[in-house]
């Protein structure tokens, strides 16, 4: 049987079944959400100082999503065999995302041992932990 | 089937507050009109009467509409009383009774000149369609795919969750458009504004800015399941593509909104950003000028990603979002080792 096809004993309609259990998952998201409306009445986000052009803050911090590119960027030493640090700290993150983007068409064998599967999982949970790493690096810095 | 089933008054309910909690926020802020010296004026006493308000702060005369006025509208909408739920509650209230009052009476008349069952009006209006457009099968079809069974794990929903996700993002971003400026005078005022004056304004703040968050942090999970499950293989390659875009459009949002505030953190943080931009090799300072619209950030990048963040990214990934649905629909969910 293909990949793509279904057959009806080992599946459920879509209409009304899976279409319910979403909608019991997305209730759940809801309430999630009305909590946070209800915490943001007492405690809002708030604003910091109004924006001043002239007065530049001493450390300046992207947002957490950002944080580990940002410390990628101000570690990486001033020369990098001959090539200006900074561009390599912009144009690594870059190739990486594009590496990312193209990912199944370089890993295009249908392969589904174990043994794939565990590598993958090692490399998800290698990168998630650098990833992680950098953040808090960046975030106590 | 009874026509008032608990499940249906239940999602009946939902929208009904839903909708309600939309047009409190988006029509009204509270209601201290700010008097000749700029200041706020004090809320009205609770159970006040005309004589007592006119006697506690003779600056909140109320006065008669002018003629020709709409009378409601000119004391809650515009006027001191800018409370839209007495006018609401009475609309809804009248407004539905006479709606039930009407279709009782055009159920009775129908059933008593055709003598036949009545058909309730979903199925009547579900036959006009599929008389004209020939819907009943297609929709069938849809309503009808079957999905499998390994689908019901909990990591299966973190896309779902994300979608769902923009679903909030959208509409409390509209909220907040409502009421935020985007120029450097007004932005930072503005936002005060939505915090202090807009009911509910901080709650809706708070969710757009946490739900930012987690949205990204899902999206990521949703990327690493796939990934890790190998999802992403043959024949699916361009779901993979698709959502990686996905994930840069989630990640330019966050970029976009973050100087919406026009704090000093907001500032700083794009100089920094759009100056790493400008890092990028021979096309870097095109796209530090296209960002700053200049050399500078300045109003102009405020308009520049105001505009960004609220049509542009939105745009796209809707259209991105689309397909990868469709895809997702055509191909059906990857089968797990």
């Amino acid at each position: 049987m293909s990949d793509t096809e279904h057959s009806q004993e080992d599946s459920i309609p879509f209409y009304p079944d899976h279409v319910r259990t979403e909608f019991f998952v997305v209730l759940g998201v809801l309430v999630i959400v009305l909590i946070i409306g209800i915490v943001g009445l007492f405690n809002p986000v708030g604003t910091g100082e109004p924006a001043d052009p002239l007065n530049t803050p001493l450390h300046v911090k992207p947002e957490w999503y950002f944080l580990s590119l940002y410390q990628i960027l101000k570690k990486i030493p001033p020369m990098v065999l001959g090539i200006e640090g900074k561009i390599v700290g912009v144009v690594i993150p870059i190739l990486l995302v594009g590496l990312i983007f193209i990912w199944p068409f370089l890993d295009n064998k249908p392969d589904k041992s174990k043994r794939a599967y565990w590598i993958r999982l090692a490399v998800a949970i290698v990168a998630l932990i650098t990833i992680i790493a950098l953040t808090i690096w960046g975030e106590v810095s | 089937m009874r026509f008032f089933s608990l499940k249906r008054l239940g999602l009946l309910a939902i929208l009904v507050i839903a909708l309600g909690l939309f047009i409190f926020i988006s029509t009204h802020a509270k209601a201290y009109s700010p008097n000749a010296d700029g200041q706020l004026n004090e809320p009205a006493p609770p159970n006040w009467t005309l004589a007592e308000i006119q006697q506690s702060s003779p600056q909140l005369v109320i006065t008669p509409p002018p003629p020709g006025e709409d009378t409601c509208l000119s004391c809650h909408i515009l006027g001191q009383n800018k409370g839209l739920w007495t006018p609401l509650g009475r609309w809804i209230l009248f407004g539905g009774l006479g709606l039930v009052f009407a279709f009782g009476v055009y159920r009775s008349a129908s059933t008593w000149k055709t003598r036949a069952p009545w058909k309730p009006l979903t199925n009547r209006a579900f036959d006009w369609f599929d008389e004209r457009y020939q819907i009943a099968v297609p929709l069938q079809k849809i309503l009808k795919k079957p999905v499998p069974r390994y689908a019901l794990h909990w990591w299966y929903c973190l896309g779902g969750i994300t979608a769902f996700l923009f679903v909030v993002q959208g509409v409390t971003g509209i909220l907040l458009a409502f009421y935020y400026k985007p120029t450097p005078d007004a932005a930072y005022a503005s936002i005060q504004y939505i915090e202090n004056q807009v009911y509910f304004g901080s709650s809706i703040r708070a969710i757009h800015h946490w739900c930012a968050n987690g949205m990204i942090v899902v999206c990521v999970a949703h990327m690493l399941r796939v990934f890790i499950m190998g999802a992403y293989k043959r024949p699916r390659e361009l779901n993979w593509v698709s959502g990686v875009l996905l994930l840069v459009l989630t990640l330019v949002f966050g970029f976009t909104g973050y100087l919406l505030p026009w704090d000093q953190r907001a500032f700083w943080a794009t100089t920094v950003g759009s100056e790493i931009a400008g890092a990028i090799p021979a096309i870097g300072n095109l796209a530090l000028v296209y960002l700053r619209v200049g050399w500078n950030v300045t109003g102009e990048t405020l308009s520049r990603f105001y505009g960004l963040h609220v049509i542009v990214v939105p745009l796209a990934t809707v259209a991105f979002m689309g397909a990868h649905f469709l895809m997702v629909r055509r191909q059906g969910i990857a089968k797990p080792l």
